[in-house]
């Protein structure tokens, strides 16, 4: 990886790419609001018209080197296969209650069938998603999503978090080394020590700060009303902190074909953009949600960018082939997102 | 002619070309695309309007047009496109719902309405929808929620320290009261552990700390606390909490259109549903207590003490902060002390029995 970067960097052609935000807070309000009153209106039926135009909106907002993204879904098949992950949801449900031993290995195949349906839902969500008219792509194995749903997080455990960052890795390497942009495949050269590291200064900062809080609160009883407040401003900043480093090292380790990208989310600009959407959502019981959406995209994109070496103009699209949106509503009706 | 700044996609490779779409106005269904390929010498399109596919107009979002072989033309000109279909008379005229999202009024009453929509889901529809699973569906209701005492003992609780002939007495006490509600199936458990507390689990285990009871001085507050946790059997509060807070889940999955949305954001508002959630049902824990009591023939002011034990046990751990703050009755699982107390207080006859 040494060797990779420092070619990158001695390399003279590497143009620094933007993204952009176009959206506008009040402007997606007004599509947020209107489709879900239709959606309350019409039972839910009308829900993936407003899923679309709100994605649409999403998307369609997001630029890459003034060319913007698409989302490229339709609504009438999503709305099939909802009804058809509600029913089986109901029918679940049904077995169960009427025989809790067929409920028992039913819940028993639909946790070995989550896996399956991930993958399809990534390459639903990937083959909908396009900029410059090239859409994205997902492939990943049946064994390589089992091992990082299930085998590596417990072996995250029963190493008493050694191998943590090790599934955090694994579950990156899926996300990335299975998705394409075209014919082009991503990559990404994080390595175990990169998470490790990050894993070690959280646990330090919680350690060296945590505990003399906790020490101090029991000696002096006058600050019990004090000492938990700190521990949650504590709790905040470590947050923070980790969602920025994690987000920074992915774009730092991501790369497609010879372009590489580059994040620089900082704990004090992304504790702003928490901390007023927190409190703006809830002063107005939800209602700011799609502009805090906004806010937050328009945080991300502003930190980050894709250096170029070389034209984008080259990105060849991959073959069709047939793909449902079945596994992308498994995923919302039996709630496992990624 | 008439044409159209823009840019088109082939959709095999990611090279952007500069296009223009032109039209006489005379036949604007005849379109062609001009493409600047650089270098070469211009290509054409020659195609048709009812061949082209025109998305839908969306906020500020540039205009996209679909050609066969998933081409694809994108112009920011949306007066040039609008003027265009409504020349040609095109079905494809994007309309309605662009009108609706960018008229106030729209706007001003979908807010309105959905607001009212949402409140009253969470207010009536929910609650009403889970009291009706949990009553009339009693199949689904009976469901295992993995409440049974063993996992309480393996984690939280330890053995109680109270004397044989305590516990005997209070099981004793309460037999005649518990008697009288054998279809909870209930049974009277002591353990240490957590603080001055008692708690009913679905099955029909009611467990009573011992720090709750070395805290009380007459065994009838006590049972002012069994009649309280009858009432949440009764109720079948954990198994409605349970149903309604899954619902709140998909309601808020619904609205917000998915589930990555950040869950802080989203958990804020249902982790306050589910706390006014919790209130009601102490609340009307409480009622069933009270009623229970009276005809009994237990004297309300019993609860009453047992509460304010409580509370002076709460005062004294957390020096009296945030007294009674309106923040901090929003984020509790139960109503504020004081406004239990008074309830059991009013219940009083005013002679005593």
């Amino acid at each position: 990886m040494e060797a990779n970067s420092s070619a990158a960097a001695n390399a003279p052609a590497a143009k620094a790419c933007n993204f952009k935000f176009r959206g506008d807070g009040s402007e997606y309000f007004k599509i947020w609001i209107v489709n879900l009153l239709l959606s309350i209106i019409t039972l839910g039926i009308y829900s993936p018209w407003a899923k679309v135009r709100n994605n649409r909106y999403l998307y369609s907002n997001l630029y890459l080197d003034n060319n913007n993204f698409r989302y490229l879904a339709e609504p009438i098949p999503i709305l099939k296969s909802r009804i058809i992950a509600v029913l089986a949801f109901v029918a679940y449900t049904f077995i169960s209650q009427q025989d809790p031993s067929a409920g028992l290995v039913l819940a028993l195949a639909l946790t070995l069938a989550i896996p399956f349906f991930v993958n399809k839902a990534l390459a639903f969500n990937h083959r909908m998603s396009a900029y410059k008219n090239i859409q994205f792509r997902f492939k990943a194995s049946y064994g390589e999503a089992f091992m990082v749903f299930y085998i590596w997080p417990l072996l995250g455990i029963l190493s008493l978090g050694i191998l943590y960052p090790m599934a955090i890795l694994k579950m990156n390497q899926y996300l990335v080394k299975n998705s394409a942009y075209g014919t082009t495949a991503f990559n990404f050269d994080a390595t175990y020590k990169d998470y490790g590291v990050l894993f070690l200064i959280m646990i330090g900062v919680g350690i060296t700060i945590g505990l003399p809080l906790w020490g101090i609160s029991l000696l002096f009883a006058s600050l019990n009303f004090v000492a938990p407040v700190l521990m949650m401003a504590l709790y905040f900043i470590l947050f923070t902190y980790f969602y920025a480093e994690v987000t920074n090292l992915f774009y730092r380790s991501l790369s497609l074909g010879r372009h590489r990208f580059k994040a620089q989310l900082t704990l004090p600009g992304l504790a702003r953009v928490f901390i007023i959407n927190a409190v703006l959502t809830v002063l107005t019981l939800g209602l700011y949600l799609p502009a805090a959406k906004v806010r937050m995209t328009k945080y991300l994109c502003d930190n980050l960018c894709l250096q170029a070496h070389g034209s984008l103009d080259n990105f060849i699209a991959a073959e069709n082939d047939s793909i449902t949106a079945l596994g992308d509503q498994f995923g919302e009706v039996f709630d496992f997102g990624v | 002619m008439t044409v159209i700044e823009g840019h088109f996609l082939d959709g095999l490779s990611s090279k952007r070309i500069a296009a223009r779409l032109a039209f006489s106005p005379q036949q604007p269904q005849l379109v062609t695309l001009h493409l600047d390929h650089q270098a070469d010498t211009p290509t054409r399109i020659e195609t048709q309007l009812k061949d082209l596919r025109i998305h839908s107009r969306l906020g500020s979002t540039p205009r996209e047009i679909a050609l066969a072989d998933k081409q694809l033309f994108i112009t920011d000109d949306h007066q040039a496109i609008e003027s265009w279909l409504k020349l040609a008379k095109s079905k494809q005229r994007s309309g309605w719902l662009h009108k609706l999202e960018n008229s106030l009024p729209t706007i001003c009453f979908a807010t309105l309405a959905t607001a009212v929509a949402l409140w009253a889901c969470f207010t009536f529809g929910i609650p009403a929808a889970a009291n009706f699973i949990a009553f009339k569906l009693p199949e689904f209701a009976q469901k295992k929620l993995a409440s049974s005492l063993v996992l309480l003992d393996k984690t939280i609780f330890q053995p109680s320290e109270l004397s044989a002939e305590r516990q005997l007495a209070l099981l004793e006490l309460s037999q005649p009261i518990l008697a009288n509600y054998s279809e909870l199936n209930p049974k009277i458990y002591f353990r240490s552990g957590m603080g001055a507390n008692a708690l009913a689990l679905p099955n029909g285990e009611i467990v009573f700390t011992d720090a709750l009871v070395n805290l009380v001085e007459d065994d009838k507050e006590l049972l002012a606390v069994l009649f309280h946790e009858l009432g949440h059997l009764q109720g079948r509060h954990i198994i409605r909490r349970v149903l309604q807070d899954s619902m709140v889940t998909l309601v808020v999955i619904i609205a917000t259109g998915d589930i990555d949305t950040l869950d802080l954001l989203t958990g804020l508002p249902t982790l306050i549903l589910d706390l006014s959630y919790s209130r009601d049902f102490e609340t009307e824990a409480d009622d069933f207590a009270l009623h229970a009591m009276h005809q009994h023939g237990i004297h309300p002011q019993y609860f009453a003490t047992v509460m304010q034990r409580f509370a002076q046990l709460d005062n004294n751990s957390k020096k009296q902060r945030a007294k009674d703050k309106p923040l901090r009755d929003i984020l509790s699982t139960h109503p504020p002390t004081s406004e239990r107390i008074q309830k059991a207080q009013q219940h009083a006859p005013t002679t005593a029995p």
